[in-house]
Formats: structure tokens, sequence, C-alpha cells
């Protein structure tokens, strides 16, 4: 698939130079019989370069948690953090901020609105209203739909769409805001395998085109082995780092180099420090 | 047979209506049976033929139409009480949906009157308002708005925060999540709020029409059961029923076409 040059490539996001700190983040639940558990537990990270930084733990440990922290969407009723802070570019971070946008696993587009209304979305708002000129961001609409291959489908609705198109629709909407942060909830769980494939390649060429820092949560090995520049592993109940490494190999990354031993090697390593960490409890998944 | 217990097996459209033609031709037949064999007397149980006669006299009698001036007046009646449900139901039920705060000063105002007599009310209405017009409308405007309200504000909560959530994080305020995100979800379901509002109020129109009306088909009604013409009060009261059907189906085929999404779902 070939992918449109966004018109501001050039003028990318790392100009302006990148900074996402989580700081000794804690948090806590209220349990029904009063008490509380600890989900996540003192997890610090820094993100400075605009690459893929994958957040890989076992479902429910917290990590989608820590994500909705950064894209400032807090759970109604809990103090969130309960401690510690985020800071983007130095700033902290109470609520959504315009420079991070956030691609959920089930996907928020509106049965109501075309494929084109739904990436024109943010457009109606008054915040990108404002920022943006109209025949400006109409091409840039365009532009992205050509970029995830959803030109011909601008008229169609949701209901229309197959699973992977719905998430084609989803990601175009956080793009065509131009994010410098990019911050993406386990985006493919629920596609079938050769969809989540063809979803990954796409996410590949438009963070080619696009280099922003993507912080992506999985629970999928695999997925995190893919398309990671950096890979951050955490334990579950509660949530700790318990590691955290770089894959310089290029992407896309080739069948081979997927299935040789230096891979296979990391793969069991991360299995490992997982069930060191926290034996028994939450799912993996591994789909080599 | 082995298809007649059986809630999801559809049936063909030929076979239904046949069916429901049917089951019309039965109680029809049943009625005239009844009617001509003399078991209950004329003056209880109107002939269908008589009826119809009626009908034919109040849809034109003299160089005039009373059937149609009454129903010109009742739909005027219900049109006008209809807008200012809309018009101010709908954005009431809207503030209670989104705003918790705005439901726990009002709900304990509206739900009560869901199941309350709205009939007892009319004395009522009539010391205040009189016995004019205002108090019919004021009437049709009470009965259905008590039930639109409370339905609206469900619509409202029944939409998945989902749509909240993602709005706001594109950078909407917390209204225009609620005006971009909420309420375009809850559209058909307000549209449905709506449906039962006009049902309502034609089930109410007759008792709205009670009180000194000079005109409508309620009038209608009372008058004939004055002089005790009960062949044309079947009539008014059919009239009214098929108006009341021909009003949703109209409304159900406009939702359809409004938000042809929601099916899609």
């Amino acid at each position: 698939m070939s992918v449109a040059q966004p018109q501001a490539a050039t003028a990318a996001p790392v100009a302006k130079p990148l900074s996402v700190v989580l700081e000794d983040i804690v948090q806590e639940y209220p349990l029904p019989g009063g008490g509380c558990t600890r989900v996540i537990d003192c997890v610090s990270l820094r993100f400075d370069q605009p690459g893929i930084n994958m957040l890989l733990g076992p479902s429910g440990c917290g990590k989608s948690t820590m994500l909705h922290m950064l894209g400032g969407v807090r759970p109604l009723g809990v103090v969130s953090p309960t401690g510690g802070r985020v800071l983007i570019d130095g700033v902290e971070c109470q609520g959504p901020h315009d420079d991070a946008v956030m691609v959920f696993q089930r996907y928020a587009n509106r049965p109501d609105l075309t494929v084109f209304d739904n990436v024109a979305f943010p457009f109606r708002l008054r915040l990108w209203r404002e920022r943006v000129a109209e025949a400006e961001w109409r091409q840039r609409v365009e532009d992205i739909l050509k970029a995830v291959g959803l030109s011909d489908k601008r008229g169609l609705r949701p209901a229309q769409l197959s699973g992977g198109q719905n998430q084609r629709v989803a990601l175009a909407r956080a793009l065509v805001l131009r994010p410098r942060i990019l911050l993406m909830d386990e985006p493919f769980g629920a596609l079938d395998a050769q969809t989540r494939d063809e979803m990954q390649r796409l996410l590949i060429e438009l963070h080619r085109s696009w280099p922003c820092l993507v912080v992506f949560v999985t629970h999928d090995v695999t997925e995190a082995l893919v398309l990671g520049d950096r890979v951050i592993v955490l334990s579950t109940q509660p949530a700790r780092v318990a590691d955290d490494f770089q894959i310089s190999e290029p992407r896309p990354r080739s069948a081979s180099w997927q299935r040789a031993r230096e891979t296979l090697a990391l793969e069991e390593r991360i299995l490992d420090q997982l069930h060191q960490a926290s034996p028994g409890k939450g799912q993996l998944r591994v789909t080599i | 047979m082995s298809e007649f217990w059986n809630p999801y097996a559809a049936l063909a459209g030929r076979q239904r209506r046949l069916l429901g033609v049917a089951a019309v031709a039965a109680v029809l037949l049943l009625w005239s049976l009844l009617a001509v064999s003399g078991l209950v007397s004329a003056t209880k149980l109107p002939a269908p033929w008589d009826v119809l006669a009626a009908l034919a006299y109040l849809g034109w009698h003299e160089g005039q139409s009373m059937l149609l001036t009454a129903t010109l007046w009742s739909v005027g009646r219900l049109l006008v009480a209809g807008a200012l449900v809309i018009a101010i139901g709908i954005p009431v039920g809207i503030a209670m949906g989104a705003a918790p705060r705005v439901n726990a000063v009002l709900s304990p105002l509206v739900d009560p009157f869901r199941s309350a007599p709205v009939v007892a009310l009319l004395p009522i209405l009539v010391m205040w308002l009189g016995i004019g017009e205002t108090m019919k409308i004021a009437f049709l405007f009470i009965g259905a708005v008590v039930y639109l309200i409370p339905m609206v504000r469900d619509a409202i909560q029944a939409v998945p925060q989902s749509y909240w959530i993602g709005a706001r994080d594109l950078g909407a305020t917390p209204w225009e999540c609620v005006q971009r995100a909420v309420i375009p979800m809850a559209m058909p379901r307000i549209a449905d709020a709506v449906i039962v509002g006009f049902s309502v109020m034609w089930t109410y129109i007759t008792v709205a029409e009670y009180v000194n009306a000079r005109q409508g088909l309620g009038q209608l009604i009372q008058n004939a059961r004055r002089f005790s013409a009960w062949d044309q009060v079947f009539a008014g009261i059919m009239v009214i029923i098929a108006l009341a059907l021909a009003t949703y189906q109209f409304m159900v085929w406009l939702k359809r076409r409004l938000y042809p999404w929601e099916t899609e779902q």
C-alpha cells in the first residue's frame, strides 16, 4: 500500500522537543468491602524520542490505566493517579492534552456519521475549528483517508465497514490532528490475526510519514516485538516495570527475524520475567 | 404446525396480512351476527352498517362535514400541545439526562406524575385556566410531557460513555460532548419518546374536549352520547383510533427516514 505523505511531514512533530514523563505513579482503587487495592506501584517512565513505545503486560495489569493518565481520561469517582505526576513537556497534565490523542480498542466511531464525517469530527469542535481553516482540514481529511486506504469508502457509515476498516477510521481521526503523541489502547486487540497484521503494517507506514511519539498498550508479546522501538514490560497486581529494552531492527520486521533465535530468546526472556514478577496472574498472548 | 411456537420465525408478509384481515373480519362478522340476532338491543350495540351510515352522515350532511371540522379542531389542539411538548419536554429531558444535579432537582417533581392520575388534574386545570382552549392544550401537554421527559432523560443516559470519553479526548468541552456526541446518539430514542407522547395525547383528546368543547372529536362523541346516538359514538371512536394509528405510522416512517443508521447496528 502506498502512503500519501501528510503535507506537513517535513515540519514533523519532532521539530518541537518532546517529553512525556510518568513520575512515581501509584494507582489504588477502593475495594467494595473497605480498604483499597494497589494496581500500579511506583512506576516511573520517560519518553523523549519519537518512536513506537510498547507497554506490554498481562490483561488487567493497569497498563491501560497508565495510558489513560497520559491521555487525561480519568475514571469517574476515583482520584487518578493516587500518587505521582504526569508531565507533558515539563507541565503537569490534569485533563486531556491537545498534543495527545487516543485510539481505543472499542473504536468510538459514530454510527450516524459517514467515514468522512467521522474523521472530520474533531474539526466540528471549537478547539480545532479555531486552529485549522476549513480548506486545510478538508485537505487533511482527504490525505489521511488516502493514507489509510479508505478514500473510496468516504460516504459509508461504520456499520457498512469491517472491523479493520473501522479501526482505520479511528486511526485516521487521531492522525488527522497531526498529534505529537499518539496513545493506542490495545487498538488491534479485537481484530482477527490477518487484519491485525495489516493494521500493524499500516501503523508502521503511517508512523514513517508522521513520526510522532507512540505509546502502544498491548498484551500480545509478538505485537510488541513486531512494532516496538522500545518495549516496556509490566508485571501485574500491582504493575511495576519488570523490563525496559530497545529493539534496533528496522521495521517492517521480516518473518525470518521474528523466527530468529535472538527474537525467540527475547520472547522467552519477557515471559520469564513476567512469570517471576507475578506468577500465575493475568493473561499474555503469543501469536508466532 | 412445527413452527407455531417460535418467537424468531418470520411469517411471510402475505400470510401475516391474511391472518390480520381475517381477525378483523371475524370480529365484524360476530358483531353483525349479534346485531341481526337481536340478542343485544340496538340501543346498546349499533349494527356495523348503522355505524357506517353514521360515519357517512357525519362525513357529509347538508353541505358540511361535521367530522372534518371536528377532526381539524382536534388535530389542531394536538399539534399545538405536541409542539409545546417537543419544545419544552426535550430540552428539559436532555438537561436531566446530561446533568446529574438537574436530574436530582427535577426528577422528584416529574417522575411521580408518570403513575399519577393525570385525568384527576382536569378540575384543577379548569379552576386555574378556565374552560377555554388554554385549559385543553395544557391538559394534553401535561398528559404527554410527563411521559416524554423521563424517556428523553433515559435516552441520554443510555448513550455509551465511550462516545463522551472519545469526544473529550479530542478536546471537546463538556457541553460540546453533550451537544456533538451524546445528543445525536440519543436522537432515535428521543424520537420514540415523541411518538409515545403523541399516542398518549390521542388517548387524552376526548377527555380534554369533555369540558365545554364547541368543536372537536371528543365533543362530537360527547354530543352524540347525550342524544343516545350510539352509532355516532362508535363512529367517532373509530375515527380517533384511525387517526392515532395514522399518526403513529407516519412518525415511525419519519423516524426511519431521519435515523436510518439505528437499525444498521
